[in-house]
């Protein structure tokens, strides 16, 4: 079997990912009442963190305040968060199934160093972070869960995202691949 | 005559952070119980091997692993000594034995033990270090003698690794005002997740394929039967009377129930599994991940146990 074929039993056809995706979605709000989500479980440990180090300034904070409660429950209660334990789970055994779980390293443009790489993908990061925070969501929570309840938030968010994407790619493309 | 009717109860329960919770084990007991575990299955492995004769076969237990052994037995101890509140009278645990008291157990145990590591890890150093030289020839003669003696060694230190490894949960099913501890399932459930911790370890640590293949399966087994224990263990309270089944249900339903079942049951314990059984079907896992999962679930599980028994009580 040549390198190509390899290649394409190792990953998913896009369209049929696409297509699985959106199904997924459909069967997360039939089993959890909510859509899917990636940056909010970040958010949901920011606010845990958060509460822990400086209680008094995370509860007077007008975005992380309103998380904070007075019940049983963490912040880090939240579906969200158990959703990414299980995309950790789901996400090493298709790796380790497939063949591409390989010893540790980091895959950069042979121009850069490893270290630029992680610094700029950090700070890229963080900057999605950020930009999901004002979008109310990242590419799961606003563009696909949000869309598929034609909110039009959702999708403004998502030609926001993979507008700009696209638009500075070649600025930032030597720092990736 | 008025008759005086006067009730006298003496208890302990005026004393600070007892009630309405134990608030005495701190972070550093359930800290000082992983390690204890760890190093336990640890040290009874690296014998196992050498009493049957695989020594060479399994260089990373018998010989890498147990350096470890010490390390965190020291770090424990330091752990526990940091508890204590009277730091200066530990040295009393040591003017008595007593048979019916865990921790008086427990002390010798790891006053035989932490030596005996040492001792091994000694006499291994001219195989660790090529060209390891003791300087003096009492020593060289103190490690021919270890070496000549060393399955007998291997005997008496995996017979003390049992103790320190049942020990660790004795010492909390000993308080038998604590029903969620109260159970002599315990013991056995602290010595098979201890021994399966340290497989972990030293899976990690080996870097012969075949030697992790052989503690791959050891650990599977020992992850099976901790299954089996901790369910025993809840059927067994949920059998009891309300105090235990008020006790269990904490984790069916209560307040640690999702972290109990996530991080000890699912991430701790099933999921390492899977992977260490996908290893060993031919797929190519890295050897780290599941003995990471492995020690972060043994690390929960005694958090968990030990916050969860001081909150389960008696009276309300």
């Amino acid at each position: 079997m040549d390198q190509e074929n390899q290649k394409g039993l190792k990953y998913i056809n896009p369209y049929l990912g696409g297509v699985l995706l959106g199904l997924l979605v459909l069967f997360t709000v039939y089993l959890t009442g909510r859509g899917l989500g990636a940056s909010g479980a970040v958010n949901d440990v920011v606010t845990t963190t958060a509460e822990i180090v400086t209680p008094a300034q995370a509860r007077a904070n007008a975005y992380i305040g309103p998380s904070i409660t007075d019940s049983d429950h963490s912040p880090l209660y939240s579906w969200l968060v158990f959703e990414s334990i299980g995309m950790f789970i789901g996400g090493l055994l298709s790796g380790v199934i497939f063949g591409r779980v390989k010893k540790f390293h980091v895959e950069h443009n042979p121009n850069i160093t490893s270290k630029t790489r992680i610094i700029s993908a950090l700070i890229g990061g963080a900057l999605f972070g950020i930009g999901s925070r004002f979008g109310r969501g990242c590419t799961s929570g606003a563009a696909l869960s949000g869309s598929s309840t034609f909110s039009l938030g959702g999708v403004i968010v998502m030609f926001a995202i993979f507008g700009t994407g696209y638009a500075v790619a070649r600025l930032f493309r030597k720092l990736w691949v | 005559m008025d008759m005086i009717s006067e009730e006298l109860i003496v208890s302990g329960r005026h004393i600070p952070n007892v009630d309405p919770y134990l608030h005495v084990w701190h972070w550093q007991i359930p800290f000082y119980l992983f390690l204890g575990g760890l190093a336990a299955g640890i040290l009874f492995f690296a014998g196992y091997f050498v009493i049957t004769g695989k020594e060479n076969k399994m260089q990373a237990t018998v010989k890498w692993a147990p350096i470890l052994a010490p390390i965190v037995l020291v770090i424990g101890l330091i752990a526990l000594f940091w508890d204590l509140k009277h730091k200066l009278f530990f040295w009393n645990l040591y003017t008595t034995i007593r048979v019916e008291s865990p921790m008086s157990w427990g002390a010798w145990t790891l006053m035989v033990i932490t030596p005996l590591s040492i001792l091994w890890v000694a006499s291994y150093m001219k195989e660790i270090i090529p060209g390891w030289n003791w300087k003096f020839e009492f020593l060289n003669r103190i490690e021919a003698l270890l070496i000549k003696y060393r399955v007998w060694l291997a005997w008496v230190m995996m017979y003390f690794a049992i103790i320190l490894g049942i020990y660790t949960g004795i010492l909390l099913s000993a308080f038998n005002a604590r029903p969620l501890w109260n159970t002599a399932l315990l013991g056995p459930l602290f010595l098979v997740s201890g021994f399966s911790t340290g497989l972990a370890a030293t899976i990690w640590i080996s870097k012969d394929a075949e030697e992790r293949k052989i503690l791959s399966r050891i650990d599977l087994v020992f992850i099976l039967v901790e299954l089996f224990l901790i369910i025993h263990l809840f059927m067994g309270f949920w059998a009891g009377s309300q105090t235990s089944i008020e006790a269990v249900k904490m984790f069916l339903g209560g307040s640690y129930t999702v972290s109990f079942w996530t991080f000890v049951v699912v991430l701790g314990l099933i999921f390492p599994g899977v992977l260490e059984s996908m290893e060993l079907l031919g797929f190519h896992v890295p050897k780290w991940i599941p003995s990471a999962l492995v020690l972060f679930g043994g690390i929960m599980f005694r958090f968990i146990i030990v916050q969860a028994g001081q909150i389960s009580h008696f009276i309300n």
